[in-house]
Protein backbone atom coordinates (compact mmCIF):
# COMPACT_ATOMS: atom_id res chain seq x y z
CA UNK A 1 0.00 0.00 0.00
CA UNK A 2 3.00 2.52 0.86
CA UNK A 3 4.40 0.91 -2.12
CA UNK A 4 1.64 1.59 -4.13
CA UNK A 5 1.14 5.34 -2.84
CA UNK A 6 5.02 6.57 -3.41
CA UNK A 7 5.13 5.04 -6.72
CA UNK A 8 2.02 7.10 -7.92
CA UNK A 9 3.49 10.01 -6.30
CA UNK A 10 6.81 9.40 -8.68
CA UNK A 11 4.56 8.84 -11.85
CA UNK A 12 2.62 11.74 -10.78
CA UNK A 13 5.55 14.43 -10.33
CA UNK A 14 7.33 13.14 -13.74
CA UNK A 15 3.74 14.31 -15.47
CA UNK A 16 3.09 16.76 -14.48
CA UNK A 17 7.51 17.75 -14.88
CA UNK A 18 6.37 16.47 -18.54
CA UNK A 19 2.92 18.74 -18.84
CA UNK A 20 4.89 22.03 -17.88
CA UNK A 21 7.75 21.42 -20.26
CA UNK A 22 4.68 21.09 -22.98
CA UNK A 23 2.80 23.70 -22.26
CA UNK A 24 4.90 26.51 -20.76
CA UNK A 25 7.16 29.28 -22.90
CA UNK A 26 9.09 30.33 -20.31
CA UNK A 27 12.54 28.83 -20.77
CA UNK A 28 13.47 29.42 -17.61
CA UNK A 29 10.34 27.59 -16.01
CA UNK A 30 10.91 24.27 -18.66
CA UNK A 31 14.35 24.06 -17.09
CA UNK A 32 12.49 23.70 -13.67
CA UNK A 33 10.35 21.79 -15.13
CA UNK A 34 12.80 19.07 -16.24
CA UNK A 35 14.40 19.40 -12.65
CA UNK A 36 10.49 18.43 -11.31
CA UNK A 37 10.64 15.24 -13.92
CA UNK A 38 14.26 14.35 -12.64
CA UNK A 39 13.04 14.39 -9.43
CA UNK A 40 10.28 12.10 -9.71
CA UNK A 41 12.27 9.18 -11.59
CA UNK A 42 14.51 9.88 -8.47
CA UNK A 43 11.53 9.32 -6.19
CA UNK A 44 10.98 5.74 -8.21
CA UNK A 45 14.58 4.45 -7.84
CA UNK A 46 14.35 5.60 -4.65
CA UNK A 47 11.57 3.16 -3.81
CA UNK A 48 12.35 0.69 -5.86
CA UNK A 49 15.08 0.50 -3.91
CA UNK A 50 13.53 0.60 -0.86
CA UNK A 51 11.29 -2.22 -1.84
CA UNK A 52 13.23 -4.64 -3.53
CA UNK A 53 16.32 -4.50 -1.18
CA UNK A 54 18.67 -3.32 -3.54
CA UNK A 55 21.28 -0.24 -2.35
CA UNK A 56 21.80 0.14 -6.25
CA UNK A 57 18.51 2.42 -6.73
CA UNK A 58 20.69 4.92 -4.19
CA UNK A 59 23.58 4.89 -6.19
CA UNK A 60 21.84 5.46 -9.30
CA UNK A 61 20.08 8.42 -7.90
CA UNK A 62 23.32 10.05 -7.01
CA UNK A 63 24.59 9.75 -10.60
CA UNK A 64 21.28 11.78 -11.60
CA UNK A 65 21.71 14.45 -9.34
CA UNK A 66 25.52 14.82 -10.71
CA UNK A 67 24.47 14.99 -13.87
CA UNK A 68 21.42 17.53 -13.28
CA UNK A 69 24.20 19.43 -11.99
CA UNK A 70 26.28 19.63 -15.07
CA UNK A 71 22.63 20.12 -16.97
CA UNK A 72 21.93 23.17 -14.69
CA UNK A 73 25.41 24.35 -15.83
CA UNK A 74 24.96 23.65 -18.89
CA UNK A 75 21.24 25.03 -19.50
CA UNK A 76 21.70 28.04 -17.21
CA UNK A 77 24.55 29.13 -20.13
CA UNK A 78 22.35 28.52 -22.98
CA UNK A 79 19.81 30.44 -21.55
CA UNK A 80 21.99 33.34 -20.64
CA UNK A 81 23.35 33.47 -24.06
CA UNK A 82 19.80 32.72 -25.92
CA UNK A 83 18.75 36.21 -23.14
CA UNK A 84 21.60 38.34 -24.80
CA UNK A 85 21.35 37.38 -28.06
CA UNK A 86 17.27 37.55 -28.18
CA UNK A 87 16.67 39.83 -25.60
CA UNK A 88 13.69 37.19 -23.94
CA UNK A 89 14.02 33.99 -23.15
CA UNK A 90 10.63 32.63 -24.26
CA UNK A 91 11.04 29.68 -26.46
CA UNK A 92 9.41 31.42 -29.51
CA UNK A 93 11.43 33.91 -30.05
CA UNK A 94 14.29 30.82 -31.06
CA UNK A 95 13.23 30.60 -34.52
CA UNK A 96 16.83 30.16 -36.44
CA UNK A 97 15.90 26.71 -37.20
CA UNK A 98 12.04 26.66 -37.48
CA UNK A 99 10.64 25.47 -40.81
CA UNK B 1 -0.38 -2.97 11.96
CA UNK B 2 -0.50 0.70 14.03
CA UNK B 3 2.49 1.45 12.71
CA UNK B 4 1.81 0.87 9.07
CA UNK B 5 -1.06 3.18 9.29
CA UNK B 6 0.97 5.61 10.15
CA UNK B 7 2.95 5.31 7.17
CA UNK B 8 0.37 5.48 5.12
CA UNK B 9 -0.68 8.17 6.33
CA UNK B 10 2.48 9.89 6.50
CA UNK B 11 2.64 8.86 2.81
CA UNK B 12 -0.69 10.38 1.69
CA UNK B 13 0.73 14.00 3.27
CA UNK B 14 3.76 14.08 1.90
CA UNK B 15 2.29 13.13 -1.32
CA UNK B 16 -0.26 16.04 -1.70
CA UNK B 17 2.09 18.49 -0.56
CA UNK B 18 4.77 17.14 -3.42
CA UNK B 19 1.92 16.93 -6.11
CA UNK B 20 0.81 20.65 -5.01
CA UNK B 21 4.03 22.24 -5.21
CA UNK B 22 4.30 20.18 -8.43
CA UNK B 23 1.30 22.19 -9.63
CA UNK B 24 2.86 25.44 -8.86
CA UNK B 25 5.81 24.75 -10.21
CA UNK B 26 3.57 24.75 -13.83
CA UNK B 27 0.85 27.10 -13.19
CA UNK B 28 2.50 29.69 -11.40
CA UNK B 29 2.96 32.58 -14.08
CA UNK B 30 6.12 33.88 -11.74
CA UNK B 31 9.57 32.38 -12.67
CA UNK B 32 11.03 32.93 -9.20
CA UNK B 33 7.48 31.64 -7.57
CA UNK B 34 8.01 28.62 -9.90
CA UNK B 35 12.00 28.05 -8.55
CA UNK B 36 10.55 28.28 -4.88
CA UNK B 37 7.92 26.16 -5.16
CA UNK B 38 10.17 23.61 -6.96
CA UNK B 39 12.54 23.99 -3.70
CA UNK B 40 9.80 23.21 -1.70
CA UNK B 41 8.67 20.38 -3.78
CA UNK B 42 12.74 19.16 -3.25
CA UNK B 43 12.35 19.31 0.30
CA UNK B 44 9.42 17.38 0.95
CA UNK B 45 11.08 14.46 -1.57
CA UNK B 46 14.03 15.03 0.92
CA UNK B 47 11.68 14.38 3.58
CA UNK B 48 10.02 11.86 2.63
CA UNK B 49 13.39 9.94 1.77
CA UNK B 50 13.87 9.94 5.16
CA UNK B 51 10.77 9.57 6.64
CA UNK B 52 9.43 6.58 4.33
CA UNK B 53 12.72 5.26 2.47
CA UNK B 54 15.18 5.06 4.73
CA UNK B 55 17.73 6.89 3.06
CA UNK B 56 19.06 9.60 5.06
CA UNK B 57 22.16 10.40 2.99
CA UNK B 58 20.77 10.60 -0.49
CA UNK B 59 18.25 12.79 1.73
CA UNK B 60 21.21 15.33 2.38
CA UNK B 61 22.68 15.02 -0.59
CA UNK B 62 19.70 15.75 -2.37
CA UNK B 63 19.62 18.88 0.29
CA UNK B 64 22.74 20.11 -0.48
CA UNK B 65 22.56 19.67 -4.66
CA UNK B 66 19.22 20.47 -5.35
CA UNK B 67 18.06 22.80 -2.82
CA UNK B 68 21.79 24.71 -2.08
CA UNK B 69 23.14 24.36 -5.83
CA UNK B 70 21.17 24.08 -8.46
CA UNK B 71 17.92 25.90 -7.22
CA UNK B 72 19.89 28.65 -6.13
CA UNK B 73 22.00 28.74 -9.49
CA UNK B 74 18.76 29.22 -11.44
CA UNK B 75 17.20 32.01 -9.01
CA UNK B 76 20.84 33.63 -9.77
CA UNK B 77 19.92 33.42 -13.50
CA UNK B 78 16.64 34.67 -13.01
CA UNK B 79 17.48 37.50 -10.87
CA UNK B 80 20.30 38.51 -14.05
CA UNK B 81 17.06 37.97 -16.23
CA UNK B 82 15.88 41.18 -14.78
CA UNK B 83 11.94 40.14 -15.24
CA UNK B 84 8.92 42.76 -15.09
CA UNK B 85 5.71 41.93 -13.60
CA UNK B 86 5.03 43.66 -17.94
CA UNK B 87 6.86 41.15 -19.49
CA UNK B 88 4.68 38.04 -17.97
CA UNK B 89 2.01 37.64 -21.20
CA UNK B 90 1.68 33.96 -20.33
CA UNK B 91 -1.60 32.06 -20.74
CA UNK B 92 -2.70 28.99 -19.72
CA UNK B 93 -6.20 28.28 -21.36
CA UNK B 94 -5.10 27.20 -24.74
CA UNK B 95 -5.80 24.41 -27.00
CA UNK B 96 -2.45 23.26 -26.39
CA UNK B 97 -3.26 23.01 -22.54
CA UNK B 98 -5.76 20.55 -23.32
CA UNK B 99 -3.90 18.40 -25.99
CA UNK B 100 -0.79 18.37 -23.70
CA UNK B 101 -3.21 17.32 -20.77
CA UNK B 102 -4.51 14.59 -22.86
CA UNK B 103 -0.91 13.02 -23.92
CA UNK B 104 0.23 13.45 -20.28
CA UNK B 105 -2.53 12.00 -18.71
CA UNK B 106 -2.52 8.70 -21.24
CA UNK B 107 1.13 8.31 -20.63
CA UNK B 108 0.42 8.81 -16.60
CA UNK B 109 -2.15 5.78 -16.72
CA UNK B 110 0.19 3.57 -19.10
CA UNK B 111 3.17 3.75 -16.66
CA UNK B 112 0.87 3.37 -12.92
CA UNK B 113 -0.69 0.23 -14.60
CA UNK B 114 3.36 -0.65 -15.54
CA UNK B 115 4.23 -0.21 -11.43
CA UNK B 116 1.46 -1.78 -10.20
CA UNK B 117 2.61 -5.06 -11.64
CA UNK B 118 5.76 -3.97 -9.64
CA UNK B 119 6.11 -7.04 -7.00
CA UNK B 120 8.09 -6.58 -3.89
CA UNK B 121 7.31 -6.10 0.06
CA UNK B 122 7.67 -3.25 2.70
CA UNK B 123 10.76 -4.00 4.19
CA UNK B 124 11.01 -2.69 7.81
CA UNK B 125 13.41 0.43 8.85
CA UNK B 126 17.32 -0.16 7.97
CA UNK B 127 19.01 2.65 7.11
CA UNK B 128 21.21 3.08 3.72
CA UNK B 129 24.30 4.80 5.72
CA UNK B 130 26.96 6.31 3.54
CA UNK B 131 29.40 3.92 4.20
CA UNK B 132 26.74 1.28 2.26
CA UNK B 133 26.54 3.40 -0.53
CA UNK B 134 30.44 4.22 -0.41
CA UNK B 135 31.24 0.38 -0.48
CA UNK B 136 28.83 -0.05 -4.07
CA UNK B 137 30.04 3.38 -5.92
CA UNK B 138 34.01 3.05 -4.96
CA UNK B 139 33.96 -0.57 -5.83
CA UNK B 140 31.37 -2.18 -8.73
CA UNK B 141 30.68 1.79 -9.70
CA UNK B 142 34.34 3.38 -9.63
CA UNK B 143 34.43 3.69 -13.07
CA UNK B 144 31.17 5.42 -13.43
CA UNK B 145 32.15 7.42 -10.87
CA UNK B 146 35.59 9.31 -12.18
CA UNK B 147 33.62 9.50 -15.32
CA UNK B 148 30.80 11.78 -13.74
CA UNK B 149 33.55 13.76 -12.64
CA UNK B 150 34.80 13.86 -16.35
CA UNK B 151 31.24 15.00 -17.04
CA UNK B 152 31.14 17.44 -14.87
CA UNK B 153 34.64 19.37 -15.72
CA UNK B 154 33.38 19.30 -19.17
CA UNK B 155 30.15 20.82 -18.21
CA UNK B 156 31.80 23.68 -16.69
CA UNK B 157 33.80 23.99 -19.22
CA UNK B 158 31.51 24.02 -21.49
CA UNK B 159 29.37 26.86 -19.85
CA UNK B 160 32.06 28.93 -19.35
CA UNK B 161 32.71 28.90 -23.05
CA UNK B 162 28.75 29.10 -23.93
CA UNK B 163 28.62 32.25 -21.32
CA UNK B 164 30.92 34.10 -22.83
CA UNK B 165 30.16 37.51 -24.15
CA UNK B 166 31.70 36.75 -27.56
CA UNK B 167 31.41 33.78 -29.13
Amino acid sequence: MVMGLIFAIGVITFCIGALGVLIRKNAVVMFLCIELMLNGANMLFMAVSKFKGLIEGQVAVLFIMAVAAAEAAIGMAIITAFYRRRGGIEVDKAELLKW
Amino acid sequence: MGADVLHIIIAVFLGLLILVSALGVVFLKNPVHSALSLLANLCITAIMYVALLSAPFVAIVQVIVYMGAVVVFVLFVIMLMDIRPADITERFLTPRLFLSLAAVVVFALQMLFVVATVKGGWIPTKYVHAGDLAKLLFTKYALLFELVSVLIFAAAAGAVALAKKRM
